[in-house]
């Protein structure tokens, strides 16, 4: 079904100085119809541009250099595309390869490339949208959807076109339990009609999923073996992929004492112009120095309460203090102060030149004394000082996440709001994150974490779970998360 | 996460549900008919029409609220401009070389009442069809797939982008961004922002590439169209109507 041999891929250089960057080197490996094979690797070793090799997409409209032989469906990728329908291609960032009006063009766009009779779009976009639990969305935007439903999304359009081949870059990443399931069932389906599965991933847990696994570290292949054999992590953890909590810094849970509020949001309720009420009347305190998980599924509204800490959002009803003052009237900037928050893809909103720039950008705005020095330490604490004259536009996935990451540590706020900092992240850059949060949870500093990743909530001090705009569950993490294992609110 | 920018309001009256290619051909007819007009009441009773089928669209009055908004100062420029720069018939009042004359005072409301005609029918189709149905009407009437398609997602990207600069602001004021009172410093102050955005926007329509090529655009397989257009009876009404309304006009 899917036959690589001896494949390698170069890129030109990026930048004056750069060598000619040899991404994939001699890689050889087979799916056979129905199988399935989990490629585990690091930030920057190639994953994503494996996935786009054997799609035929690169170096077809990319550029760079493809040597070796790639047969899929019995097709030759390198010399001509393959047919429509033959591959699906999940792209790492899902919402990019979104490009219609609404959620229900989405899907029947793919089957309208396929010829389908036009009585026959209709039940099978119907049947896809109702596989990925996405039939009550039809008509909204994909842009509006959340990150995690865009993925369920750009999903349904592969599984309803049934290719022969499939290639899921990082399928279940930034995934809540009831989608990752859906999800899963969804494939199992597919490969018992014969179709054959490439996934990339940095979990050992996703990687069970196929039977067969290897390793790709700096574009080298490993040959592949059976799954079961990740179990105890100890390759991945060494090749920098996997970072399991038996490995985490202690967050001091313990020691914790609340301090006078830091956030209070009194009876607030926000919903967006003409739409839907997003939040209802939320009541909630956070004091100083409290390390909170904020849990639920997509689309429950946890960025959206988020947004409201440093006035990104305001409330459509009810007050949000942070530290004592009303935020109303006061601006983003000014908040920014005492609050910084990580967006959900920083990574898409650099707007310095260069490393070093970005990471200066809020020291200097905010006109901090010491703005030399706060951005010294922070590129040095990400290993960023390499890269510091460096557009943050050509780095690595792992890197640009560092960047975000240094950014906010110049600032060095008394709150930090950070929106799944864990999503896509390996195990070099997930021990650089929590290694980060302990040391500012030990100078006193307030953290609130949206995440879905239950072993990072059950570190908390306290797990608050969202569901459809409410808080339906608030406590410490031993009393919460036993009850989250399923759907309603992992 | 709002960034409408298209103005169709969906809906489900005769004239959403007529077909788009027919609401064209009323637009070539409306058109048409404003400009043939040169009776100031036969205009006024043109406006008084479209008015109707506003209501009878059952559009919100919001909207046309914010049409007569867009286009009050363009209808008081003309009202204003007009009659002094064509001074015709009985003089009311001299001033110098300014002459307000009955002749300017009938011309000017006759071209802002065609203005606000050919506003309000052009306002008509966009309120009340989609854009992937008119993109559509386009390719029915002719114009190559591919087009249809470059139509399609230029306007589906004009929000995404305009979400992107939007993104790339808060992320400045996330970190500490403010509105400072020098105008120069200012726009200064966005030049970063653009730069990003124009970034952003090759990155989107690289990724775009990419994507469409992944789900097979291109291929030659000939594709099929899920809800494609078919005029119904009340269609091929709709057309003659409009037709003889046009030949009406013509041979007044």
């Amino acid at each position: 079904m899917l036959d690589v041999h001896s494949l390698s891929f170069t890129y030109p250089p990026l930048y004056a100085g750069e060598s000619i960057t040899s991404v994939l080197r001699e890689i050889t490996f087979s799916v056979a119809p129905g199988g399935a094979l989990a490629v585990l690797g690091p930030n920057g070793s190639g994953k994503s541009t494996l996935c786009h090799v054997l799609a035929g997409l690169t170096p077809r409209y990319t550029g760079g250099g493809a040597t070796g032989r790639v047969t899929v469906a019995g097709g030759d990728v390198l010399a001509s595309p393959p047919p429509v329908g033959v591959v699906g291609a999940l792209f790492q960032d899902a919402a990019a390869q979104l490009f219609n009006h609404n959620v229900e063009h989405e899907v029947a766009w793919g089957l309208e490339a396929l010829g389908v009779p036009t009585a026959q779009i209709g039940p099978q976009v119907m049947a896809a949208l109702e596989r990925f639990g996405l039939a009550a969305l039809r008509h909204r935007p994909p842009w509006a959807l959340s990150g995690g439903q865009q993925k369920r999304l750009a999903l349904a359009t592969l599984w309803a076109m049934q290719p022969r081949v499939l290639l899921l870059d990082e399928p279940l990443g930034g995934l809540d339990l009831a989608g990752q399931q859906e999800v899963q069932e969804a494939l199992t389906g597919l490969r018992q009609s014969g179709t054959g599965v490439l996934l990339t991933t940095l979990e050992a847990s996703t990687a069970g999923y196929a039977s067969q696994a290897a390793l790709l570290n700096a574009g080298k292949l490993s040959p592949p073996f059976p799954s079961a054999a990740l179990a105890n992590q100890s390759e991945l953890i060494e090749a920098g992929i996997a970072y399991p909590p038996y490995l985490w810094p202690d967050f001091g849970a313990a020691q914790f004492q609340p301090g006078p509020p830091a956030l209070e949001l009194v009876d607030l309720s926000f919903h967006y112009p003409g739409e839907q009420v997003a939040l209802h009347n939320i009541d909630l305190t956070i004091p100083r120095g409290q390390f909170v998980a904020l849990i639920g599924p997509n689309g429950a509204g946890k960025s959206t309460l988020i947004r409201h800490f440093n006035g990104l959002l305001r409330p459509t009803q009810g007050r949000v203090r942070l530290l004592g003052q009303d935020t109303a009237g006061r601006r983003v900037g000014e908040l920014a102060r005492s609050v910084s928050y990580l967006f959900q893809r920083p990574e898409q909103q650099f707007f310095a030149a260069t490393v070093r720039d970005e990471v200066a950008y809020g020291p200097t705005q905010l006109r901090l004394p010491d703005a030399r020095a706060r951005v010294a330490a922070a590129l040095a604490r990400f290993a960023l000082t390499p890269y510091a004259a460096l557009p943050p536009a050509i780095l690595s996935y792992g890197a640009q996440r560092a960047v975000a990451l240094a950014a906010l540590a110049a600032l060095d706020t008394p709150v930090l709001a950070l929106d799944e900092p864990t999503v896509g992240l390996d195990g070099r850059g997930r021990a650089q994150l929590l290694e980060w949060l302990v040391a500012r949870r030990a100078a006193g500093v307030t953290l609130v974490v949206v995440t879905h990743e239950m072993a990072l909530a059950a570190r908390a001090d306290r797990v608050i779970a969202l569901d459809a705009g409410r808080i339906i569950a608030d406590g410490a993490p031993e009393v919460i998360l036993p009850h989250c294992g399923r759907g309603e609110a992992a | 996460m709002s960034y409408e920018l298209d103005p169709y309001v969906p809906g489900d009256s005769w004239l959403h549900r007529l077909d788009p290619r027919v609401k064209l051909w009323g637009v070539v007819v409306g058109c048409f008919t404003a400009f043939w007009l040169r009776d100031l009441w036969w205009m006024l009773v043109l406006l008084g029409l479209i008015h109707l089928l506003f209501a009878w669209a059952r559009l919100p009055w919001r909207k046309l609220r914010e049409l007569w908004q867009q286009m009050a100062l363009l209808v008081l420029l003309i009202l204003l401009l007009q009659p002094l720069f064509r001074p015709e018939g009985e003089v009311l009042l001299a001033w110098g070389a300014v002459r307000l004359t009955t002749g300017g005072l009938y011309g000017g409301a006759l071209i802002a009442l065609r203005a606000l005609s050919l506003a309000f029918i052009l306002a008509l189709l966009l309120l009340t069809t989609a854009q992937p149905s008119l993109v559509r009407a386009l390719v029915r009437l002719g114009l190559p797939y591919t087009w249809g398609v470059g139509i399609s997602l230029t306007l589906r990207f004009v929000p995404a982008i305009y979400a992107l600069f939007v993104a790339v602001r808060e992320a400045q004021a996330a970190r500490g961004w403010q509105p400072d009172g020098h105008p120069l410093r200012r726009a200064r102050g966005y030049l970063p922002v653009l730069v990003a955005v124009i970034i952003g926007t090759l990155r989107l329509s690289d990724q775009l590439t990419l994507a469409l090529a992944a789900r097979g655009f291109g291929d030659a397989r000939p594709r099929t169209v899920w809800h494609d257009l078919r005029m119904r009876g009340s269609d091929w009404l709709g057309l003659a109507l409009l037709s003889l309304i046009l030949t009406v006009v013509f041979s007044r």
